[in-house]
């Protein structure tokens, strides 16, 4: 009678827990942000940046976890199938959240647009249109179309791995120019396709413009366009890449929050009023400008699914223009 | 002069109470963090990177450049005595040094490897203050060419790390070869050996075959042996110090040791992996008796851990002057620099200099502190080999599970390790050494994509591997490396012809 009494009594309590926990307010505990690679790299810095931010605004401690593998897929599917109550969430960038899920489509175990919504685009990065010093000497864009067109498979351009967008966006480039470049592909990113730029292996590539910058002022890198909104404070002769003559081309790199779709509205809400107020904080502005990031947030969430649709479209044109074949 | 200014500069910034206190923490984080194979440093300074964020840039690298060599000194612990490499590096020393555990001399071999590391690690410090900007270019001429000859050189010292049959070891260096071209294929994005399988898109994580074949691998044929003959044998341990004889033994083996990882750690990527390999090779055939390696050779101790923290300290300057990561800490202290606005590069020697040399005064300082703290802890490890086999195997497939978990937070991972350590039981029982197929494994892609990358620089010409000078140089070494390795063979057939006569 008296375990009877017990188990009666334990099932009103859980029965009674339940409700009021559901009606708590999001967030009542730690909400976990996935990110598609290995920590160190940018995105994982971005969304510890942002993590932090968000800890204080949202009162909950913000764990950030690296799921890397398969071009992202591993991370968006852990994340799209997870519980979609704004406690697993996704921080990923251009490559893992636009290109991966057109370029691999079939790889896939969901349907991607269906299965994901994007709370809100966090940064975007410039690149340089960059040549080395150590083995080639042009000094604006229109020198290196002249010479790469002289010299057909003579230029060597860098990129962060076959199907990355620097890959793209060079090849797209050199179809504009109509000439002729030899893809050498570094999958240790940034920091290898510097080393392929410095020692000569390549001439040329698109690159993050933060990551040139010591090697900028060390005389072994020299920029020629920079791919962004505008010319760089930092860098107020080096024209962009439309200003060249090329405009369109070229990727302004992206990190953005992603959620599982079937998350409540008011919880979405929440967390794009959070990265709004986060982006305000001197901290961050101060962490990024070093890096020549800029924080742009989308307008609302409706314009940041729009958005991210958009991107979705520009890399199916970009995908069906420059044919990879990736099987 | 300028040696001695810069180290003056050096010390003024690491011996500050605030950077000495980072400097400890992290290389007492780093011994824990290495001795427990479950919680790797790669985790653990994922864990503490936010932190840094609130540090002056030079505290935040001194504390995680202490976590790094920490874990690696605490990572060779475990190698010998349990025979668990936490990572590349310190698979050689599994070989002799674990062998050396079951002879009851773990105690000499962890006085080895520490003292054989600190000696290395004064004279890397040493060095790089005194030739940084030099060592810094050699780095910088090394191009695809090079570094295909380099891996070359690097596969023909694996045949002379098996001490059995060269015939084995080849087989060995093949396999290790063929699995490191599971992934995706770096040129034209292909699939390679993938089965459709994901989790294999990025290849297979040098952690999960290093622990499944020789950690899980080494559990499942001790577990077959009967109880008297496992390899943990607890009643032999003898002493904790080398001997008079160690000593003598050690000493040659430290120096080339330091000397070959100073070297090759100032490579960009693969240089600092390479050196423990390499030191063990030169060791072996610089021996008058190569019949002991394999069976607690000392100097396989002494002389790969010398290398090996040598090419750690080098591994710096590519680390600071390209941004090129030499593994994955060094990666996250990359990340953790970005943070501050610092961006590795040439110059950062002159513009940085308080950040530059306060590091690498700090590295000498936490490796005085890591022989500090470790040569007394020798005696408690030690004792850790008391505790029954039948409690300590779980508790080590335990650490193995949580440890390949954490490289990339994949449950596959783990399923991956637990193969491999089936393969490791196999070759075992086959007599074939797994050392040579993790180097097989290591090298093998570095090889084909700078073979690949070097072949599409020249246009499809295979002379550009003899017109560069480097490059020729490093494969004139290979094929007299090889001849080294041959004739014994050769000279062995002879006899048997003679015996037949």
């Amino acid at each position: 009678m008296k375990k009877l009494t017990l188990a009666l009594l334990a099932a009103t309590c859980v029965a009674a827990a339940g409700p009021a926990m559901a009606q708590d307010k999001y967030p009542s505990k730690p909400v976990r942000i996935i990110v598609p690679y290995a920590p160190g790299g940018a995105t994982d810095i971005t969304s510890r940046l942002f993590g932090e931010q968000l800890k204080n605004i949202l009162g909950q401690q913000v764990v950030v976890e690296s799921k890397p593998g398969a071009f992202g897929i591993i991370a968006i599917e852990q994340m799209a199938r997870s519980n979609p109550d704004g406690y697993t969430l996704m921080v990923g960038n251009v490559s893992t959240n636009a290109i991966t899920p057109v370029l691999f489509k079939s790889k896939f175990t969901l349907d991607y647009e269906k299965s994901v919504t994007s709370v809100s685009r966090l940064v975007i990065y410039p690149s340089f249109l960059i040549t080395t010093t150590a083995n080639f000497n042009v000094g604006s864009v229109k020198d290196l179309v002249d010479y790469a067109k002289k010299n057909p498979g003579k230029v060597r351009y860098t990129s962060a791995g076959v199907g990355s967008f620097p890959h793209f966006d060079m090849e797209v480039f050199a179809r504009r120019a109509g000439a002729d470049m030899v893809h050498i592909p570094n999958k240790t990113g940034a920091a290898g396709m510097i080393n392929d730029l410095v020692v000569g292996d390549a001439q040329v590539a698109m690159l993050n413009a933060a990551s040139g910058a010591a090697m900028i002022r060390a005389g072994k890198l020299r920029p020629i366009a920079v791919l962004a909104e505008q010319r760089l404070k930092d860098y107020p002769d080096v024209p962009t890449l439309a200003e060249a003559g090329f405009p369109g081309v070229g990727t302004l790199h992206w990190q953005s929050m992603i959620a599982p779709s079937q998350t409540p509205k008011p919880v979405l809400d929440t967390l794009f009023k959070a990265i709004q107020e986060a982006a305000k904080a001197k901290a961050l502005q101060d962490a990024f400008a070093k890096q020549f990031v800029a924080i742009r947030p989308n307008a609302s969430l409706d314009e940041a699914k729009t958005w991210l649709a958009g991107e979705l479209n520009n890399w199916r044109k970009i995908t069906s223009e420059v044919k990879i074949d990736m099987n | 002069m300028e040696f001695f200014s810069n180290l003056a500069i050096g010390f003024g910034v690491a011996l500050t109470p605030a950077n000495l206190a980072f400097a400890f923490l992290g290389a007492m984080v780093g011994t824990l963090i290495g001795v427990l194979p479950g919680i790797g440093p790669i985790a653990t300074i994922a864990m503490l990177l936010p932190l840094t964020f609130h540090l002056e840039p030079v505290s935040g690298l001194i504390m995680l450049a202490g976590i790094f060599y920490g874990a690696q000194y605490g990572g060779s612990t475990t190698a010998i005595l349990v025979n668990l490499p936490g990572e590349t590096s310190s698979v050689v020393t599994c070989i002799d040094g674990h062998q050396m555990a079951r002879q009851g001399r773990a105690g000499a071999a962890l006085a080895a490897a520490a003292l054989g590391s600190f000696f290395a690690g004064c004279v890397a410090t040493a060095l790089i203050a005194g030739f940084a900007p030099p060592l810094a270019r050699v780095g910088q001429s090394f191009g695809a060419p090079e570094y295909f000859s380099l891996m070359v050189l690097g596969l023909v010292a694996a045949v002379v790390l098996a001490h059995g049959s060269v015939i084995k070891a080849i087989a060995m260096i093949v396999l290790g070869l063929l699995i490191g071209l599971v992934g995706t294929d770096g040129n034209t994005g292909g699939q390679r050996f993938t089965f459709g399988i994901r989790e294999l898109t990025d290849g297979i994580d040098v952690a999960t075959i290093a622990i499944g074949v020789f950690g899980l691998g080494e559990i499942i044929s001790n577990l077959s042996r009967p109880e008297e003959q496992r390899s943990l044998l607890v009643q032999r341990i003898s002493r904790l110090w080398p001997t008079g004889d160690d000593f003598r033994r050690m000493v040659p083996a430290v120096l080339r040791g330091t000397a070959l990882g100073s070297v090759l750690g100032v490579l960009p990527g693969g240089g600092a992996t390479l050196s423990a390999f390499a030191a063990y090779a030169a060791e072996k055939k610089s021996s008058r008796d190569p019949s002991r390696f394999g069976q607690g050779a000392i100097e396989g101790v002494a002389g790969p851990e010398s290398a090996n923290n040598a090419g750690a300290q080098t591994s710096f300057i590519p680390m600071l002057t390209l941004g090129i990561p030499g593994n994955a800490v060094m990666a996250l202290m990359i990340g953790a620099l970005t943070i501050h606005g610092i961006q590795p590069g040439p110059q950062i020697m002159t513009e940085r200099p308080g950040l530059f040399w306060g590091m690498i005064a700090s590295m000498w300082i936490g490796n005085l502190m890591l022989v500090v703290i470790n040569l007394p802890l020798i005696g408690i490890w030690v004792q850790l080999l008391r505790v029954p086999y039948r409690f300590l195997y779980l508790a080590i497939l335990l650490f193995c599970a949580i440890g390949v978990y954490t490289v990339n937070n994949a449950a596959s991972a783990v399923m991956l390790a637990a193969f491999f350590g089936v393969v490791g039981f196999v070759l075992w029982r086959l007599d074939c050494e797994p050392a040579p197929m993790i180097l097989g494994f290591v090298l093998g892609p570095l090889m084909e994509e700078n073979l690949r990358r070097a072949m599409k620089i020249s246009g499809g010409d295979p002379m550009i591997f003899i017109d560069r000078k480097i490059s020729l140089g490093l494969l004139v070494a290979a094929g007299i490396l090889l001849v080294l390795v041959a004739l014994p063979a050769i000279r062995g057939k002879r006899e048997v012809v003679f015996k037949e006569n």
